[in-house]
Order: C-alpha cells, then structure tokens, then sequence
C-alpha cells in the first residue's frame, strides 16, 4: 500500500468517528451541525497530552473522549428543552464559540528551544507523538480501525440493548417515548455523551494523524459533512454513516479530474439521494430485508439436505 | 458480555495496544524553510523547500520527500495528492511543482522519510502571481 492510499483510508476512518457521533444524536432524533466542536475539543486536549505534557498516546485519546463527552454533556443539559431546528441552531452556535475560543486559545511550552502548542489561529503544530515513537503510517491505520471497529461493536450492542432501543423510540416520537415510562431527558443526555465522546476520540485521532490543527478545520464544513454521512449512508445501521464516509472521500478522490468542481457535484449527488432515499441507503427497511434474508440463508444452510435416509423397515406383516 | 463479544473486545484493544508501544527515541526534527513562485500557468507553482535539522542547523540531504496539500478551510475537500519532491542543487534544498484548485491558504505537509522521518507543516497564502505566510483569518 502507498502513502497516498494509507493516507486516504487513515482519513475514511478517522472522520468515521465524527460521523458516527452525528448519527447518534441522529437516531435520538436530533440534527446537531455541531459535532465538530467536540472533535476540535478532542483534538486541541489529545494533542496538548502528548505534545506538551508528554502522555502516551492512549492516556491522551482517552483525555480527549472525557473531554469531547464532559463538553457535550454540558452543551446536552441546558438544550434539552430545545428541538428540530431550535437544537440544530443552538448546536451550530455553540460549533462556532468553540471554533472562535480556540482563535483565542493561546498555551505554549517550549520544547527543544521551539514554542510548542495551540497559538490562537495560527494553530497547534508540532503533534509529533507517532515519529517520535517510531510508530509507523501502517501502525497507525491499524490502529484507527481497531478503535472504529471497537466503536462499531459498541454500536450493535448498544442497538440491541434497551437503552438502544430507547433512542430509536425517542426518536420515533419522543412524547410516546415519555409516556412508555422512558426518561427521555436521561437517554438524550446520554446520547450527547456518548456522541461528543466519539468525536473526541477522532479529533485525538485526526491531530496525530496531521500533526496539526488550526481552528479554521472545525468549521460548519465539517459538521454538515458529518450529518451528511448518516443521512447518505441510512440511519438503519451504525454501518449507514461509514457508507457515507466512503461515498463522500471515495467519490471525492475517484473524480479528481474535475478539480474544483468535485464539491458541486457532490452537494448535487447528495441531494438527489435525499430526495430518492430520504433516510439513506442503509435505512431501516433496506436493513430489515437483509435481516430477513441473512436469516433465510442461515435457516437454509443449517436444514439438512435430502440424505439417503433409514430406508424402509420390514413393515407389518399380513 | 457474551464470550465471543469480550473476545473480540481483548482483540481489538490488543490490536490498538501493539500498534502504540513504540519506543520514544530522540528524532531528528526537521525545520523547513518554503518558497514557493508561479510557473508559467495559472494555479501552477514551482516550490523550494530547505530542510535542516532543529537543533543542529544541518542541512537534511538524502531525504524521500513528498508534499501534500489541504486547504485548512476545506479540510479533505480540495486536498492535492503528495507530489515527490526532487533534491535541489544545494545541500537540503528539494523542488517540486504545484498544482492547486484554487487560490487561497494552503497547508502544505512536506513529508520526510529515509534517515529521518517527520512532518513539517507549512501554512502559505496561494494568489494568482503571488505566494506569501499566510496571516491569520479574519472573522
């Protein structure tokens, strides 16, 4: 594999997370335009643990899911009263404090006579926890796949448990929810939770894969991208969002040739998709045939075949 | 937790584990300098970068270099796939040729591979005609 292709497929899966983290709040039945904050706060706090307080880099992704989750833990409480385009706005508005907090935030040490850190909107270098460990671009794919697996094993869990099934429910209709004896602001909180913290953990991901952040990347692009990604890919798996990060990157790296024109006909293709398949590829239809059909198979394969049989007894006599 | 489910769980964890244990050594960091002018069209720039090492001042030679482009704005949308960069008349000087999408700020990851491998980023201001260090956006 080469660089480039080691470097496209590090990018699918690192912006895998952001995507599943939207999809989440997705399934709960709300549209947030502002999961990239939680994977900038994810990416500012992993970097900061490796490259100025010397953490090892598993202590550091852990830092930046606590702190994608504890921010979007605290942005969940106070708009939970919030809903439809009330909560996408106010989630927008807090993307956008974020991005202007971290034009601001200035915390650098120096290291190796070179001032090492964020510096406002010139951004945060020098992340340079995998060469300086010898960790190489294989290793580190190898590493963003085992946690996007871990994350995706979590999702089918999760979806088969009962807290699973009270976020569908609450997304279905979150006042039927409510009565069935859900607390509905409980799950949303969690949800957010969960959601910020999968986007901390791809910001960590993305600032040592880049060695490098800047404000300017977690920008309202990012955050319609990521909503984009479950609504492409369907919202009737954890696998839907992953889909629609192979379509978006996929697409975008198979029609290079029309350069700048690439995002028109992106933003065009999406939105025939959503006009065709309003809940995506993968949505819970699509999933449930090929539910029934995996069943189908499985019952097939496991009945015996025709065999040659006992064959027949000596019978009754007359 | 089902058995097969903790199995898989022990896996991947093992799996991130080995992929992280690296032994912290002191790299060389490399310091960049960049220049970049327009060539004969449009969107087209031919670029020197100088490379030496951060605490030494020697020049890095003998490097595999590529460089790769993303607009800071756009992340991943109008990236520019790693050109391999070829090594300039002077000692840690390498050339290489540009072709972006658009004018506007560039982040320019110069990749360094072979004795020494690291990653310098450089930030430049890509207009028709002129390239500068890229001042920081206006709100």
């Amino acid at each position: 594999m080469d660089d480039y292709t080691i470097g496209v497929l590090s990018n699918i899966g690192v912006v895998s997370f952001v995507a599943l983290s939207a999809y989440l709040l997705l399934l709960t039945g709300e549209i947030s335009f502002g999961q990239q904050a939680f994977f900038a706060i994810g990416a500012y706090a992993a970097g900061i643990a490796t490259a100025l307080w010397g953490w090892p880099l598993a202590l550091a992704l852990a830092w930046g899911a606590l702190s994608g989750g504890g921010a979007a833990v605290l942005v969940g409480i106070p708009t939970l009263r919030l809903h439809g385009l009330y909560f996408s706005i106010a989630t927008l508005a807090f993307a956008e404090m974020v991005r202007i907090l971290f034009e601001l935030f200035r915390y650098q040490v120096e290291i190796d006579g070179e001032l090492t850190g964020p510096s406002g909107a010139e951004g945060f270098r020098n992340i340079r926890y995998i060469f300086d460990h010898n960790i190489d671009a294989v290793q580190f794919l190898l590493l963003i796949y085992a946690l996007l697996a871990a994350a995706l094993l979590g999702f089918v869990l999760l979806e088969r448990s009962r807290t699973g099934v009270a976020f569908r429910m609450i997304g279905e209709d979150a006042t039927l929810a409510g009565l069935q004896g859900i607390s509905v602001a409980r799950h949303k909180v969690l949800a957010a939770g969960i959601a910020g913290a999968l986007a901390g953990v791809g910001g960590g991901l993305y600032a040592h894969l880049t060695t490098y952040v800047e404000p300017r990347i977690f920008d309202v692009m990012l955050g319609v991208h990521s909503l984009a990604y479950g609504l492409i890919g369907g919202l009737g798996t954890a696998f839907g969002p992953l889909l629609g990060v192979l379509i978006d990157i996929g697409l975008l790296e198979s029609i290079r040739a029309l350069a700048g024109y690439r995002m028109i006909i992106f933003g065009g293709i999406v939105a025939l998709l959503l006009i065709v398949r309003p809940r995506g590829l993968l949505d819970e239809r699509t999933m449930h045939g090929i539910g029934n059909l995996w069943r189908r198979t499985l019952l097939r394969l496991r009945r015996p075949g025709p065999g040659p049989g006992p064959g027949p007894g000596p019978g009754p006599g007359p | 937790m089902r058995p097969a489910t903790r199995r898989t769980v022990a896996v991947l964890f093992a799996v991130a584990a080995a992929c992280v244990a690296g032994g912290a050594e002191a790299q060389v960091r490399a310091k960049a300098d960049l220049r970049c002018e327009q060539a004969s069209e449009v969107l087209l720039y031919d670029c020197t970068v100088g490379l030496v090492d951060s605490r030494t001042n020697e020049p890095l030679t003998g490097l595999a270099v590529t460089i790769g482009a993303d607009m800071p704005s756009m992340a991943g949308a109008h990236s520019v796939r790693p050109v391999v960069a070829a090594e300039g008349p002077a000692k840690g000087t390498y050339r290489f040729r540009l072709a972006l999408e658009m004018h506007g700020d560039w982040a320019l990851l110069i990749n360094l591979s072979g004795a020494t491998r690291d990653r310098v980023v450089k930030v430049l201001r890509f207009e028709d005609g002129r390239v500068g260090e890229a001042p920081p956006p206006r709100r």
